[in-house]
């Protein structure tokens, strides 16, 4: 490796906060990190297949720009000269949002995202867009059009979705952190599986005017990065009222990384006793346990609490999704069905014969049962954790529902089943690694608390972080043969 | 009971949205909102209609952290 190849991937890991602290006092150039995510997305893409289309000479004007404002004593804000790269259902003025997806191949937006501008008003680069499940509506990182996405810690494994390039572009150290999107656990999944940090924030926390909709109930916009404080800064930034999108909340938006004091004693962090357990693998549910000892280590006190109401929200939650998503693929899926992958149009049909009465009911019943949940649950405990997923992270050729494996469509719910719950109860979650399993791959758990307590479930990821490493492991990537045709494995290391 | 949920299936949706099952795995998808079906069974009765105007928003007000 040469020197210069060294210096930058050194750079690539840093974490998010490390590297704009090195940018503000000088000690690195937004143009240096800019070319390292770039020379990093370069040499590790071919086999992880997290980008989609990458800008790297608009990139780099952008960090010229950025470094030209340093020097001359301006800061644009807490993101100054980081490149940044996004899932690709973000729309930016006249860049192709494809939302991995064939039919909006030629989709020009007209309008930027709030949440990519105000990443960019404070100071961050966008270096381009990535890979992402067709329509956000995969739990694996399946994608038949622009091919699936690897995760970098075994590449025949699933990055999870539909957030797919996100969290695997993080956890390869080719960015240092993404937007990803959460109606089911589309950025808590790929968190877990790839082993970064993820968080969506209550709904209606983040604007989602320029993103793409997939269910409008349960959309969430949010970061993937590696440690609980960079995903506090960036929720930090894109979190807050938007005029553009009236459903986003007007509840003031607290200094998240201040509440990062590593103090955790005496906050009562619940076990659930029902449903979020069912058929959990025994490597999973001991790494949980692990990391539950850990909080209790720092003074945290566990505590069993039913969750109640489960079986309801759990038919609820895949009502309402499957319904939303219906709807707005209703008219290309009367036109163009031809034009989805095998699992989305099978997926998307099954909604279109919802009775509307249990779709209004799964609907109406969201506020009493997270009233339910105020009392019965948060009445006793200050959060509540569970695994992300239940199960290992699984093959992408065990899940292939368009290759016909076996078993995949009741797979795609299992993946989901912890995280989506979530969703349909609107509370903030951040997905925290805790660990590996017997064949490498990572472990994660998720946090809850009430809603808006963003700031309090980013303090028990921070102060679990302050006592382990999972999440500074880095993957060792596959070498691999740059030349004509489809890049070439050597050797898995 | 798997077979009545595709017919049962294929017959709303062309009523409905004139959308024709795309593949086979439409039906798989179809068959496994049987589950859900059972989950709605399970809550009947546990939860009413509230006979005041209150939203999912109003729940997030009235159920969110305060800050001391």
């Amino acid at each position: 490796m040469t020197a210069a190849r060294e210096r930058a991937s050194a750079l690539m890991r840093l974490t998010l906060v490390e590297a704009c602290e090195a940018v503000r006092k000088g000690e690195v150039t937004a143009v240096a990190l800019t070319e390292a995510a770039l020379d990093a997305f370069k040499a590790g893409d071919p086999t992880i297949n997290a980008s989609n289309a990458l800008e790297p000479e608009e990139a780099l004007q952008t960090a010229e720009r950025l470094d030209r404002l340093r020097k001359a004593g301006r800061l644009l804000g807490p993101l100054h000269g980081v490149p940044l790269a996004h899932k690709d259902m973000y729309y930016r003025t006249g860049k192709p949002s494809r939302c991995g997806s064939k039919i909006r191949g030629t989709c020009l937006p007209t309008y930027t995202a709030t949440a990519i501008k105000r990443l960019e008003d404070a100071g961050s680069i966008t270096i381009g867009s990535l890979n992402m499940a067709e329509f956000a509506q995969n739990p694996t990182g399946h994608n038949a059009h622009f091919g699936d996405c690897h995760n970098p810690w075994h590449v025949d494994y699933c990055t999870g979705g539909s957030s797919s390039g996100s969290g695997a572009a993080v956890a390869a150290r080719f960015i240092y952190g993404a937007l990803g999107s959460d109606t089911g656990g589309s950025i808590r999944l790929p968190a877990t599986m790839c082993g970064v940090t993820g968080i969506k924030g209550t709904q209606t926390r983040v604007s989602r005017y320029g993103a793409m909709p997939l269910c409008f109930s349960a959309d969430n916009v949010g970061p993937l990065a590696r440690t609980a404080r960079d995903c506090a800064r960036l929720l930090r930034t894109i979190a807050g009222h938007d005029p553009a999108d009236p459903t986003s909340s007007t509840e003031p938006v607290p200094d998240y990384e201040a509440a990062l004091d590593g103090d955790v004693r005496g906050m009562r962090v619940g076990i659930p006793t029902n449903f979020f357990f069912d058929g959990a693998d025994a490597e999973v549910r001991a790494a949980f346990d692990a990391a539950m000892k850990v909080l209790e280590l720092r003074g945290a006190r566990t505590v069993r609490v039913e969750i109640p109401h489960m079986d309801a929200v759990n038919a609820y939650a895949s009502i309402i999704s499957r319904v939303e998503g219906a709807t707005i693929h209703a008219q290309w899926m009367r036109e163009r069905p031809q034009d989805y992958s095998i699992h989305l149009s099978g997926r998307l049909y099954a909604g279109y014969a919802i009775p509307a009465v249990h779709y209004v009911e799964a609907l109406s019943r969201r506020g009493p049962i997270l009233r339910a949940l105020g009392s019965e649950v948060f009445g006793k405990v200050d959060v509540f954790a569970t695994p992300t997923i239940r199960m290992k992270v699984p093959t992408l050729a065990a899940t292939d529902i368009d290759a016909g494996a076996p078993g995949a469509v009741e797979a795609f719910g299992a993946i989901t089943a912890n995280t989506r719950a979530i969703n349909y109860m609107g509370l903030p979650s951040v997905s925290v690694p805790c660990g590996f399993d017997s064949k490498g791959l990572p472990i994660g758990f998720q946090i809850q608390g009430r809603p808006f307590a963003e700031a309090r479930v980013l303090k028990v990821a921070h102060a679990y972080q302050q006592d382990t490493d999972w999440h500074k492991r880095v993957p060792v990537l596959p070498a691999v043969t740059m030349s004509e045709g489809p890049p070439r494995v050597e050797a898995w290391p | 009971m798997s077979m009545d949920i595709e017919r049962q299936f294929e017959e709303q949706a062309r009523f409905w949205s004139g959308i024709a099952p795309p593949n086979a795995v439409g039906h798989n998808f179809a068959r496994e909102l049987a589950e859900a079906v059972q989950g709605f069974e399970r809550a009947r009765g546990q939860l009413a209609f509230e006979d005041e105007p209150s939203s999912f928003e109003a729940a997030l007000q009235e159920t969110k952290e305060r800050t001391p």
